[in-house]
């Protein structure tokens, strides 16, 4: 039941979390921040503005990405396959990419490319994550992870680590913020948008934080206290590594993924293989 | 049914001379195009009689086919002598005296020398289903400014039925002749323009397709030698005792004919050739022979060793060929080197050879064939009417060739994403895998089909990314009127490819599962109406809708919607904007080529040696 009240509430709960989300940043640094609702304060403020595009495929994108996200979402929550959930993702990247270089702007082709280079870096530890989840719990469904008597976390402690890293290139966080790159390439894929179809989009990202953050949640196995303190302490952490790191290189990005993440999560699967 | 594998042999064979005899249009149109549905119900009605069946042949065509061989291989070597091409000329040597040793060596056998199974009438559905419209496309596309139409129908509907005949043959000696003939086939197709570069690539083509079949004529020799046998079927029937050298050897051809690094070079070297030759070595025939090989033999040495080393050997291509196809230019060879990379899948998931692997294997086959005819049809139609070869020059395609990019962004769906079939073989191939992870070999197998798969995408997005692009407002959309004959190709292909997608768990369930039932063992895979199920893992019908609803407004809908919003320049964060944009080309990949492909060769010489267990 709380899967579909989820599923369905996704953009709403998003746009509370991103509300907090910005608090904390605030407090963080100091600062007071703006008000809890302001997501959907500029949610209305966004809708109600006069509606701008380049073209129609561009601002269809914008709304397939929206869709497609909240569908990866949904097959996560409502299905029974972690593995297709997170194949799923890719059709809202596939989206958002295919927007973001239909347009003959060097910003927002700039950021289509790199969210590639994010996609290569965080896929294939995605794939073995749920691979990592299946060798700890027996299946891929994620009832069966959400039943697990024992602490996965404390099985694959490595995978959920390099889970962790991966969490700032999919949220699009620094470091590894580089696709968006406000201050670089002034928000890559999503420069061209504006008003309604900008809103689209927005609220895409919202629905990832929920996305990533379901899986932190599946860490925990049955023990929905302990998902929920990974849950909140990986949201902490994220945040702090926001506030207090410089962005990286794409290059860097791919690299760090590729030579430590992967194998650290691959040899934390060999030894828990091993050792069953 | 030994009149209708016969049909289906024979009948192309029949056609192909008709039509290179006859040199007409009507002909070759009218022949070319009844061969459609002549061949897919011969195939069908081949499929529904009871099979495994081993057929009989009279003793003169042992014979023919051994004169034949001979014929062949004096053919090859009197072209390296022509072309001034020691290397082909030694090579062809070599095999007539191989092939010598191995006739001195052969006692008679009682088995028969066709053996038609499930995997047999498979291919022959594909051949029909998949190959023939390539023939049909074949026909208009030679009227563009092509000469010899005639004669390149003609070998193209021949080349189906030497694909036919290679994939029923039982007596590996056979399978040899059919092997080489593709071989010439594929010569003659890759070299049919006949300028510099052509004569080239064929002579590649050549020598190192007969390297493969050198391999297979030393299997040959260690299989008479051990085992005293040499038909497919004897092979299987006690498994334990087969040489793994032999089976190295055999496994070594596959990779040769499969155009595993490092012998690439001669796939990529067919796009010299027209179109429809692309088309057709990648989807129905010549390279699936490849994993059909392994596909044979994969019950003995499922588990082995070699098993392992093709797992890692393959599985490595499937992923650095995808990686190098993101520094390539030019459209044919990004296909070609996707179609490499998923020929590694497919053999990886014939070696890995359990029930769930193989079916996943041959969906990979099935859909990676229609997808990929379709591409190259499309490609075909991209370098014919809009004059389109590098991807460079696919800029504001959705304006000029609306219909064309639309078939070859599904195509390129087709080739990764969620809910179809490739999709479905990785899937069903990461989850069968996750069982053995105690074996080095396999995490590292999830790892190559994880990254491979989000190479490949990567990949289609970049070129489907560059042929969107519009400064603002896509409003001069312009449906080309294309010939009939490429939209009829098209079209059947996208019909086929929606309606395979939609009932894909039932097709799975009921046409491919049994299939691999006869080569592995029945696998723990079936249906609930559309919904498919694997183990515990299940693949809602509402989630293949959902993500086909998706992907086709996608890729569809842009054609058909327009939003009422004002339409402005680029904003661009108030610079000015460039006239021309280039995409990344991923120079810094290029750059390593070299150590991916000596890396694949030292593989390669671990599969020989360590697999063929001749240390």
């Amino acid at each position: 039941m709380i899967n579909v009240i989820l599923t369905v509430l996704a953009p709403l709960i998003g746009g509370v979390v991103y509300g907090i989300e910005r608090v904390v940043k605030a407090r963080m640094q100091k600062r007071v921040g703006p008000p809890l609702l302001q997501p959907f304060y500029d949610f209305f403020k966004l809708m109600d503005k006069r509606p701008i595009m380049i073209h129609s495929l561009h601002a269809l994108m914008g709304i397939m990405y929206f869709i497609a996200e909240w569908f990866a979402l949904a097959v996560l929550l409502l299905g029974n396959d972690l593995l297709i959930a997170v194949f799923f993702h890719v059709i809202a990247v596939l989206a958002l990419v295919i927007g973001a270089s239909s347009v003959r702007s060097p910003y927002s082709v700039l950021g289509a490319l790199r969210e590639l280079m994010h996609m290569i870096s965080y896929e294939p530890l995605m794939v073995l994550m749920v691979v990592a989840l299946y060798l700890v719990v027996g299946s891929f469904d994620i009832r069966d992870v959400l039943n697990y008597e024992g602490y996965p976390i404390l099985e694959i402690p490595l995978v959920f680590f390099a889970f962790l890293l991966t969490i700032p290139m999919m949220l699009q966080k620094s470091p590894f913020d580089v696709a968006e790159a406000h201050q670089e390439i002034i928000g890559g894929p999503e420069i061209e948008y504006s008003g309604p179809f900008y809103e689209a989009l927005y609220t895409g990202k919202w629905i990832e934080y929920i996305y990533v953050f379901t899986f932190v949640f599946l860490f925990g196995g049955s023990h929905y206290w302990l998902g929920i303190l990974l849950v909140v302490l990986a949201f902490l952490f994220i945040n702090l590594l926001d506030n207090s790191s410089a962005r990286l290189d794409f290059r860097t990005m791919v690299k760090f993924a590729w030579s430590v993440l992967i194998p650290m999560a691959a040899l934390n699967v060999i030894l828990l293989a091993l050792w069953q | 049914m030994g009149a209708l594998v016969t049909l289906n042999i024979v009948l192309p064979w029949i056609a192909a001379l008709i039509i290179y005899l006859a040199k007409k249009d009507v002909v070759t149109n009218v022949l070319t195009f009844l061969m459609l549905p002549l061949l897919s119900i011969i195939a069908y009605l081949a499929y529904i009689q009871p099979h495994p069946v081993l057929i009989e042949t009279p003793k003169w065509v042992d014979l023919l086919i051994t004169v034949y061989d001979f014929g062949l291989l004096a053919y090859f070597f009197y072209q390296g002598i022509v072309r001034k091409n020691s290397l082909i000329a030694i090579l062809a040597s070599i095999q007539l005296i191989f092939l010598v040793i191995v006739l001195l060596m052969m006692n008679h056998s009682l088995t028969p020398n066709l053996y038609i199974d499930d995997v047999t009438l498979m291919f022959y559905l594909i051949v029909a289903i998949v190959g023939v419209p390539i023939a049909i496309f074949a026909t208009k596309y030679m009227d563009y400014g092509e000469k010899g139409k005639h004669s390149f129908v003609a070998i193209v509907v021949w080349f189906l039925g030497v694909m036919n005949f290679a994939v029923s043959v039982n007596n590996i000696e056979w399978f040899f002749a059919l092997f080489e003939t593709t071989t010439l086939a594929s010569y003659i197709m890759i070299g049919f323009r006949g300028d510099k570069e052509a004569v080239n690539n064929s002579n590649l083509a050549l020598w190192m397709n007969q390297i493969g079949g050198i391999a297979i004529l030393l299997a040959l020799m260690v299989f008479i030698k051990i085992n005293g046998v040499y038909h497919f079927t004897d092979l299987l029937k006690n498994p334990s005792l087969i040489s793994m050298a032999a089976l190295g050897f055999l496994s070594l051809s596959a990779l040769v004919k499969g155009a595993q690094m490092p012998f690439h070079k001669w796939l990529l070297g067919a796009m010299v050739a027209p179109t429809p030759v692309s088309a057709i070595l990648h989807s129905a025939t010549m390279v699936k022979i490849a994993p059909y090989l392994i596909l044979r033999i994969s019950p003995i040495i499922k588990g082995t060793l070699l098993a392992k080393l093709l797992i890692i050997t393959t599985g490595y291509v499937f992923v650095v060929a995808a990686v190098i196809a993101l520094s390539q230019d030019n459209f044919k060879k990004i296909l070609a080197y996707s179609t490499i990379s998923l020929l590694g899948l497919m053999m990886l998931g014939a070696a890995v050879g359990t029930p769930v692997a193989v079916t996943a294997s041959l969906v990979l086959i099935i859909f990676h064939a229609f997808a990929k005819g379709f591409l190259f049809v499309e490609a075909g139609v991209l370098e014919k009417v809009f004059h389109v070869k590098y991807i460079n020059q696919m800029r504001r395609l959705i304006e000029r060739a609306p219909l064309t990019l639309m078939f070859i962004f599904f195509g390129f769906l087709n080739m990764t994403f969620v809910p179809f079939g490739t999709f479905i073989g990785k899937w069903m191939m990461i989850e069968e895998v996750s069982n053995f992870l105690q074996h080095g070999s396999y995490i590292l197998l999830i790892i190559y089909v994880g990254a491979g798969s989000a190479f490949l995408s990567i990949l289609y997005m970049k070129v489907l990314g560059i042929s969107v692009r519009k400064a603002h407002g896509i409003e001069k959309i312009n449906f080309v009127k294309l010939p009939a004959t490429f939209n009829f190709v098209s079209v059947w292909y996208y019909v086929w490819l929606l309606s395979m997608t939609i009932f894909i768990a039932p097709f799975i369930a009921d046409f491919v599962v049994p299939i691999a039932a006869s080569i592995a063992g029945q696998a723990d895979i079936y249906a609930t109406g559309l919904t498919l199920h694997m183990y515990d893992s299940t693949l809602y019908f509402w989630q293949i809708l959902g993500a086909l609803i998706l992907i086709f407004l996608i890729h569809a809908l842009p054609y058909f919607v327009k939003f009422k919003a004002d339409v402005v320049h680029p904003y661009n964060c108030g610079e000015v904007f460039p006239r021309h944009m280039e995409t990344w080309n991923f120079e810094c990949i290029a750059r390593y080529e070299g150590y991916f492909v000596a890396f694949s060769i030292a593989l390669f010489i671990m599969v020989v040696v360590l697999g063929g267990g001749l240390l």
